[in-house]
């Protein structure tokens, strides 16, 4: 990510171009979303590779704007982190949550997902098995 | 001859396999707080998120222990333990079993105060027509005790119920008799001023076994402020009711909560004070709700959270004071919020729950049948605001009540797993969903996080409270345990000159 500081600027803005290789889509709105309360987040899709976010203060804001630069990169990296330990953990997060919920009767369907832990899968009791049910 | 002995990898191999558990993050105090789907947490150094996610973390140094010990990593070593974390999470999410168990019957609309921002739209003392008939009360008990839950809590609640204590009178035998055929346990609380109890209604409620939880908002300059009455004299009969009630009922069967009103908010340490000077052991620093009178009159009780918040932080340090100094005094809202950051405890606290407690964990009966999925949702209707309507005690039951349009559009905004800017926080597990908060402060169930008061208030008391955990002060830590607990307080450190 870089900030843009030659183009000319609408005052009291700031420029940011993204990429998507480190950044998705996904974690840049959500980094977008928390600006929103100080910002008018205008966000433009250059390309499949890269966006570009215009940030403006919104009236009665007291956000000083260049620190808001820094802030907002360190945001979406650390959405875009937050995205990655997701991705890696979600089927196990499904696992987790259904084998909670079914022995006390709240889940009525297991859920579909794939567990691929040995020592797991050789319980008899264990989550691998409870999947298997389905 | 020489035993020989497995070498210690036998024990203890490293590991050959290591994977990730869901867990989620934030940055604190120059480190990153990991929090797991149980809500256990860890201190780690800035930089390790990135290091489990890229697959680098060694798996022989102390940190990676700590990340296995608290749920976060695990391997072909620890993954029977994975059984363990899901009992976990069941046990954090204890509330959702059983049903409702808070039931709140509005005995009656009258009540002779008129509190600023009170959140019933009162009415005056003489109308009767504000009273709960025998046929209402007789319903709500009924659905009261459909609910699955095996013990239920039944708060008698106004206007102000002593106003109507005939009714009073006929909903505690029959809701004690209901429960007895239906096998049920019954705790009754009876929510009032005390303004106007006379010694036979407090023998009464001690004779029936019912709690009562009354109000003090401070000294009684603060307390005539925010409460008046024809009289002037609402803190004169708060403390003259809860002296009798007492000696009647017994010490323990009387608790005070208070309101921060913007009148409030430069007193934080005179309302302490006055319920140590009242001896009171419990305080619950809570902030106005942003419902009934209290958002016609905001510009008379009104305040930012910011404002709150400072209030909130300065009272938290006073009561840690006075703990150090050897008197017990619990503040409420840490209580609940260190339980579920430091046991493996969910709450009954409505407010922090996820899904959303209201109606799963607390049903309001209003004086005319009109039954909300909680009280804020009551002061809403008399706003004009039906939207957490649920239904009426004479045409509905317990499945049409929760399948009715307000409650399914309802708890479909109630998961903050799901919600926009809840899905990846840190405090998650520690927090709720609150769509009658959001919907009344935002105009929108869903709520917008970054502009939300309710999520700013957690947010802040949250950080400040794991910011006393980071500090680890062996004094500090040990108030907090004392408070989940009921172990007595930590014994004061001598100082040396």
């Amino acid at each position: 990510m870089e900030i843009d500081t030659q183009s000319p600027l609408p005052q009291g803005t700031v420029t940011i171009h993204v990429r998507h290789d480190l950044v998705s889509v996904d974690a840049l709105l959500k980094t977008c979303y928390w600006f929103s309360r100080d910002f008018v987040c205008d966000v433009s899709r250059d390309s499949e590779k890269q966006s570009t976010v215009r940030l403006k203060p919104k009236a009665g804001s007291d956000h000083p704007l260049d620190e808001a630069q820094e802030q907002f990169m360190a945001a979406a990296l650390d959405f875009a982190l937050r995205e990655r330990v997701t991705v890696q953990t979600l089927s196990v997060r499904d696992l987790l949550l259904a084998k909670a919920f079914s022995e006390s009767g709240v889940l009525e369907e297991q859920p579909l997902g794939v567990f691929g832990d040995a020592v797991e899968e050789a319980k008899p009791d264990g989550m691998f098995k409870i999947l298997s049910n389905s | 001859m020489a035993r020989s002995f497995y070498p210690a990898e036998h024990y203890a191999p490293e590991p050959q396999q290591v994977s990730l558990l869901p867990f989620r993050f934030a940055r604190l105090s120059g480190q990153e707080l990991l929090v797991n789907e149980a809500g256990e947490f860890l201190f780690a150094p800035e930089g390790t998120t990135q290091s489990l996610a890229d697959g680098v973390v060694d798996v022989r140094s102390e940190l990676y222990k700590d990340l296995k010990a608290k749920h976060i990593v695990f391997d072909d070593t620890s993954s029977p333990l994975l059984d363990v974390l899901a009992t976990k999470i069941r046990t954090k999410y204890d509330h959702l079993s059983g049903g409702t168990k808070l039931h709140i019957f509005v005995v009656t609309l009258r009540c002779e105060h008129s509190c600023h921002y009170c959140q019933v739209s009162r009415q005056t003392a003489t109308k009767g027509e504000f009273d709960m008939s025998e046929a209402t009360a007789d319903r709500s008990i009924s659905l009261m005790l459909d609910s699955p839950s095996p013990h239920v809590t039944l708060e008698l609640q106004g206007g102000e119920p002593l106003l109507a204590f005939d009714i009073i009178q006929y909903i505690v035998p029959r809701a004690k008799e209901q429960a007895q055929l239906r096998g049920k346990g019954l705790d009754i609380v009876v929510t009032t001023n005390l303004a106007c109890a006379t010694d036979e209604m407090l023998t009464y409620f001690r004779d029936e076994g019912v709690r009562v939880s009354t109000s003090l908002d401070g000294p009684a300059f603060l307390h005539n402020k925010n409460r008046p009455r024809p009289g002037n004299d609402s803190y004169e009969r708060a403390i003259d009711g809860i002296e009798r009630s007492r000696a009647i009922l017994g010490f323990n069967n009387v608790a005070a909560l208070m309101t921060t009103t913007a009148a409030s908010l430069d007193h934080v340490e005179e309302i302490i004070e006055e319920y140590v000077r009242r001896d009171f052991h419990t305080i619950f620093l809570r902030p106005i709700s942003p419902y009934g009178f209290a958002l016609k009159t905001k510009t008379k009780t009104g305040y930012e959270m910011e404002r709150f918040l400072e209030f909130y932080k300065k009272g938290l340090n006073h009561i840690l004071a006075i703990n150090r100094g050897g008197y017990r005094l619990t503040e409420i809202y840490s209580q609940i919020l260190l339980s579920k950051i430091l046991t493996p405890q969910g709450t009954g606290y409505v407010d922090l729950q996820s899904p959303a407690g209201q109606a799963w964990n607390v049903l309001v009966y209003n004086y005319n049948g009109d039954v909300f999925a909680s009280d804020e949702s009551r002061m809403l209707a008399e706003m004009q605001d039906w939207t957490f309507r649920l239904g009426n005690v004479h045409r509905d039951n317990r499945h049409s009540l929760f399948t009715s349009e307000a409650a399914l559009n309802m708890f479909e905004v109630s998961c903050n797993q799901s919600l926009a800017g809840c899905s990846d926080c840190a405090f998650q597990s520690y927090c709720g969903a609150d769509p009658i908060y959001h919907h009344a402060t935002q105009g929108d169930m869903y709520g917008h996080r970054p502009t939300s008061g309710f999520c700013k208030r957690n947010m802040e008391v949250i950080k400040h409270l794991f910011a006393f955990i980071n500090e680890d002060d062996p004094q500090t830590m040990g108030i907090f345990w004392a408070w989940l607990t009921g172990n007595p307080l930590p014994v004061q450190v001598a100082k040396c000159d």
